[in-house]
């Protein structure tokens, strides 16, 4: 989890993101490893430099083979958390990001994917 | 955290018929290798005399072999080793004792690549160089394929024994460090301050915490200062943690100031819709400190 936090901070500080994008995108991804670790165990983060028309970006993947979320809309909803917690990790990520694309099946797993543009 | 431990520990539970069915190794490889082990036991103390004069040409030799009592006890070792490989009675107590002999190389220190080397020597030795052409070629090449299939086997269980050992090293370590982490000073009469540097996870929030109300116990202070700076992402559950912390603190009358909010963590924390309540912070130290000093009632003059 440490690992995938501070990769994404140097890779954000690499493609020429501010202090505070690289805080919020490193905070995005540490949100989404806890995620991981606490409901599914293991999954796997990846991070990737994206370019667009509308210009270049970083990607992040966040997949695992766990349990999946069973009411997706509740869980975007702020201050909804099966897992006694504050409930805003979700919806917190999508408001950090400027895209965000979840995709959740219960039993088959959560992928979830999140972008930010320069 | 501990998923990476977990997943290290994937194949230790495996038995003798797994192990077997996984290095594709049956009844006829095993018959095979005892059949080998005629021509080679009687050779081995020969095997094992070649083998140290080449590991004596080895740079790690000197290192472990310093005391000639060792070479005399580990020879013995090796010579029962291999005797038990040809004995080829492959069963749990056989891959508990390879297992041990991972355990034993990886406490003295010696690598991986040393390891690989020595069993490679042996393989060589055995496969050809002790070799003395009794078996016609197919039943020869047919019984080289048993061998390397079983000394693979061993040297699987010793490689995941090694490893398994350097990970609850490095867990052990990780563990010592956290616990090394949450040193709380008497900053002032009544001012505590605990600094927090790295990544904050559910268990490290909690030793924090521990640390900060025994410590607001014994010193019967007012006001603790958690510094921040060093935290390395505050996301909703590491604030949803510096909120019951500072509950708690105030539980016990001590008033919690967390400093070192830096303006891109100050955004972020905005950005989650955290609401932080009447969590005190300060953007620095020295402002946490002045603010602990007004509280109380300490007034700093200069002349």
């Amino acid at each position: 989890m440490a690992v995938a936090i501070m990769r994404a901070r140097q890779q954000c500080q690499e493609a020429g993101f501010d202090v505070s994008t690289s805080c919020r995108v490193a905070t995005a991804v540490s949100e989404l490893a806890r995620n991981i670790v606490k409901y599914a165990g293991q999954g796997e983060i990846i991070l990737l430099r994206v370019s667009a028309p509308r210009g270049a970006g970083i990607e992040i993947r966040a997949q695992d083979q766990g349990p999946g979320i069973t009411d997706i809309e509740k869980a975007m909803e702020d201050r909804y958390s099966t897992g006694r917690t504050l409930g805003l990790g979700l919806p917190g990520v999508r408001r950090l990001m400027d895209d965000f694309d979840i995709k959740t099946e219960p039993g088959a797993g959560t992928r979830v994917t999140i972008r930010k543009w320069l | 955290m501990d998923s990476a431990t977990n997943r290290t520990n994937m194949c230790s539970g495996l038995g003798a018929d797994e192990l077997m069915t996984l290095y594709r190794i049956d009844e006829g490889d095993l018959q095979r290798i005892r059949e080998y082990g005629k021509i080679m036991a009687p050779k081995l103390g020969e095997m094992i005399e070649e083998f140290y004069i080449w590991l004596r040409q080895q740079p790690e030799y000197a290192r472990f072999f310093s005391d000639p009592d060792k070479e005399a006890s580990v020879r013995k070792l090796q010579h029962i080793f291999w005797r038990h490989f040809f004995e080829a009675e492959v069963d749990d107590e056989y891959i508990r004792s390879r297992r041990s002999v991972g355990e034993a190389h990886a406490r003295i220190g010696l690598s991986l690549q040393s390891y690989f080397a020595a069993v490679n020597h042996f393989l060589v030795m055995i496969n050809d160089t002790y070799y003395d052409g009794s078996q016609g070629g197919p039943q020869h090449g047919a019984t080289v394929s048993s061998v390397s299939k079983l000394v693979h086997l061993d040297t699987s269980l010793a490689v995941e024994t090694f490893s398994a050992l350097i990970n609850r090293q490095l867990s052990e370590q990780s563990r010592a460090m956290m616990e090394m982490s949450t040193p709380v000073t008497a900053l002032w009469n009544d001012i505590l301050m605990l600094p927090v540097v790295g990544i904050i996870d559910s268990r490290r929030a909690q030793d924090v915490m521990t640390a900060m109300l025994s410590r607001i116990a014994e010193t019967r202070s007012t006001v603790i200062i958690l510094d921040i700076s060093g935290v390395a992402v505050v996301d909703t559950a590491v604030a949803n943690h510096l909120i019951k912390i500072t509950k708690a603190t105030s539980l016990m009358g001590c008033e919690c100031i967390i400093s070192g909010v830096s303006p891109a963590i100050a955004q972020t924390i905005v950005e989650l819709g955290i609401d932080v309540g009447n969590v005190k912070t300060t953007a620095t130290l020295q402002d946490a400190l002045t603010q602990a000093f007004r509280q109380t009632g300490i007034v700093l003059s200069s002349q």
